[in-house]
């Protein structure tokens, strides 16, 4: 075992310091400094107009009030029965298994704990492949490509945005991030102390649209495995 | 040497023939080769700086290779701190011998696997079915290939040889129902299928499109979703990794990010990028409770050392694919490795050796439309005239040589220059049909085999200025 890994960095290292010969060892560059997405004016237009490219659709609410109505919508139309629902700062405060409850509609919310420990008995799973509409939080929203980033963690699990056919994410304007740059500054600011609580959680999930597949005669296919549908709840105000 | 990049090792120019005349696969090429590359120039022009920021990624990947067993090592000790696995890989056999060991000790009896150029290398999927294991790819593409028992034909389009109707003829076979030719109703029965497998399967593998040697993570980017459902269910991920994927820094990835998509499909990201660090943690719903990676050798550190170093910052984009008049043409099974294209001229005769793959660094007109392409500006065409070189010092050609020392005594005596030309043009336009010529006597017939040679003026340049124009 040890072997094998020093006769491998070995033969590395050997070939490493040959190329090296030729004069070409190259400084790391640094940090780009270069083109960032800048936006002065309104942020949440340009994520709506960019996740609508990507197939992605983006409903603007003024408040709680209205997000709810949007989703209350969204399950009404696509006759959506079982919900599965995670946690997280906008999507707790509505509150949308009380308030959005009905006599065709089975919610389930989705959170892990200190007693799931043996993945192979979690409660969740036939929940959540049996699933109609996901519904998530999101950590940040980058508007460069109409982009939606998930940090799992106990109460976002990966499943909720993958599994369902509909995902419905709640979001808030504060979210909003210009550049896929200034996502990874905070992402680093996460991983780059291994000593930090919470540190780089073990998943980041960056959404750009809906599942798509053209691997048939290039024809675009959504929802070849993940969401056919990518709804984005942003609320302006608090 | 080693047969793992070559399936089998065939004539090239044999196989190019017959892909020229196959009717479906031209009107496939043709389609996807146009809309990608289109994609690709509107990627980057959509992109501000996006030339600068393609030799920042060429700049990151030039000193992660002069630094390469620094940064594996770091790798492997971050990995290693976030509860990961790190296995070590010289060649195929040692990484179908690991991912083995791994499904032993923890019972595996289905395999997902997510779409994985690697894994293709090193012929992973046979060696695990040969110990009775059911192996499943889940790409959609990917999927139709394993079923149709087919290999795949381009980096990220792999049933692009397959028409709708020979996609609904092998659904339909293969998954025992009876399928129209509509892609949606094939994509969602191949939702259904696979949705079942991902339910099931205690193992997923995958690739890694990077991993961060800082912080110990492993990214997977798919369109589909394939790659997140790998990695979220089964109880054990392996990913497996061509040692140059690392990045020494989480702030690199983004740089990366933004040019891998744009650079294969115009899209400002895939729709899928998963950015995994360690196993899940112990409250999560969902995840992996296990995470390994290999990391695999199989030949790169002979290239690693040598002027071919250049090859190893390839990200897999499959644009240089597209931007290819000769794969454009010919597509990828003729190419006859497991990478194709103008970079699979490089990969394979590296991988494999100069000697057996004679025509692939041929497969070129150096028109440099790869490099202009590429998201890391990796030079193709210089490489190709490298490997040129190799094989005239490998295999000189008494000829040859014997040709360009005399064009080079014409050349030194310039009467002895213009009388050899002077018998020489009538002969080189006897024959010739609207100024080319098609077909050579002799040795020079080897020019005029596969391209025309130009017929000279009636009367040079020099006898037309004496004569006062």
């Amino acid at each position: 075992m040890s072997d094998e890994r020093a006769t491998f960095l070995d033969s590395v290292r050997h070939a490493v310091t040959l190329g090296n010969q030729a004069g070409r060892v190259a400084p790391h560059p640094g940090p780009w400094h270069g083109y960032r997405m800048r936006t002065e004016g309104d942020l949440a237009a340009v994520f709506a107009e960019r996740c609508a490219i990507v197939g992605g659709q983006c409903h603007r609410v003024r408040d709680g009030a209205e997000a709810l109505d949007v989703v209350d919508r969204l399950l009404k139309e696509r006759k959506a029965r079982r919900i599965v629902i995670g946690q997280g700062p906008y999507v707790d405060a509505l509150d949308l298994p009380s308030a959005l409850r009905g006599a065709n509609r089975q919610w389930c919310t989705v959170a892990g704990g200190p007693e799931l420990e043996e993945l192979a008995e979690s409660p969740h799973k036939a929940a959540l492949f049996a699933a109609d509409v996901g519904i998530t939080g999101v950590d940040w929203l980058v508007a460069e490509a109409g982009s939606i980033a998930l940090l799992s963690s106990p109460g976002q699990a990966r499943s909720l945005s993958l599994l369902p056919p509909i995902h419905v994410a709640v979001a808030h304007r504060s979210q909003l991030l210009a550049d896929l740059f200034d996502l990874f500054d905070i992402l680093c600011r996460l991983g780059h102390n291994p000593d930090l609580i919470p540190g780089l959680p073990a998943c980041v999930n960056l959404i750009t649209g809906p599942s798509k597949t053209g691997d048939i005669e290039l024809k675009l296919v959504t929802g070849v495995h993940g969401p056919a549908e990518v709804h984005v709840v942003l609320i302006d105000q608090d | 040497m080693t047969d793992f990049a070559r399936h089998e090792h065939h004539e090239f120019q044999a196989a190019s023939k017959l892909a020229l005349v196959d009717v479906p696969l031209q009107v496939a090429l043709g389609r996807l080769t146009t809309t990608l590359l289109a994609g690709n120039r509107r990627g980057f022009a959509e992109l501000p700086e996006s030339d600068g920021l393609r030799s920042h990624a060429k700049r990151i990947k030039e000193h992660t290779l002069a630094h390469l067993d620094q940064y594996l090592e770091q790798l492997e000790a971050s990995i290693q701190r976030v509860g990961g696995q790190v296995h070590w890989a010289a060649d195929a056999a040692a990484a179908q011998a690991i991912v083995k060991e791994i499904a032993f000790a923890n019972g595996v009896k289905k395999v997902v696997k997510s779409k994985s150029m690697t894994s293709e290398e090193i012929h992973l999927n046979a060696a695990l079915e040969a110990d009775g294991m059911e192996v499943v790819e889940t790409d959609f593409g990917e999927f139709i290939i394993q079923l149709a028992g087919e290999r795949p034909s381009h980096l990220v389009a792999p049933a692009v040889h397959h028409t709708r109707e020979s996609i609904a003829r092998v659904l339909s076979e293969k998954l025992g129902m009876e399928l129209p030719d509509d892609p949606v109703i094939l994509a969602r029965a191949g939702r259904r299928v696979l949705r079942e497998h991902f339910r099931t399967a205690d193992m997923g593998i995958s690739g890694a499109n990077f991993a961060v040697a800082e912080t110990g993570t492993i990214v997977l980017i798919t369109n589909e979703g394939n790659g997140r459902l790998t990695t979220t269910w089964p109880r054990v991920h392996v990913a497996i990794m061509g040692m140059e994927k690392v990045i020494p820094r989480l702030a690199d990835l983004p740089v990366f990010l933004k040019l891998l998509a744009r650079a294969a499909t115009g899209q400002p990201l895939s729709v899928y990028t998963s950015i995994l660090t360690g196993p899940r943690h112990d409250e999560d719903v969902d995840g992996p409770d296990e995470m390994h990676l290999i990391i695999l050798d199989n030949g790169r550190s002979s290239i690693l050392g040598t002027p071919f170093r250049e090859s190893l910052q390839c990200i897999r984009c499959g644009a240089c694919l597209n931007a290819c008049p000769v794969y454009r043409r010919i597509g990828g099974h003729a190419y006859g490795g497991t990478y194709s294209g103008p970079i699979g001229s490089i990969l394979t005769p590296l991988y494999d050796s100069v000697k057996e793959n004679p025509h692939l660094p041929h497969a070129s007109s150096l028109c440099g439309a790869c490099l202009a392409a590429c998201p890391v500006k990796i030079n193709i065409p210089q490489m190709l005239i490298g490997l040129r070189e190799v094989q005239h010092h490998e295999q000189p050609s008494h000829g040859e040589s014997l040709a360009y020392r005399t064009w080079a005594t014409l050349l030194r005596m310039p009467w002895l220059y213009r009388f050899a030309l002077r018998l020489a043009r009538p002969w080189l336009r006897w024959r010739a049909k609207d100024g080319w010529r098609s077909t050579m006597p002799g040795p020079s017939g080897g020019w005029t085999a596969s391209r025309d040679f130009p017929a000279p003026a009636r009367r040079s340049f020099q006898e037309l200025w004496k004569r006062g124009l």
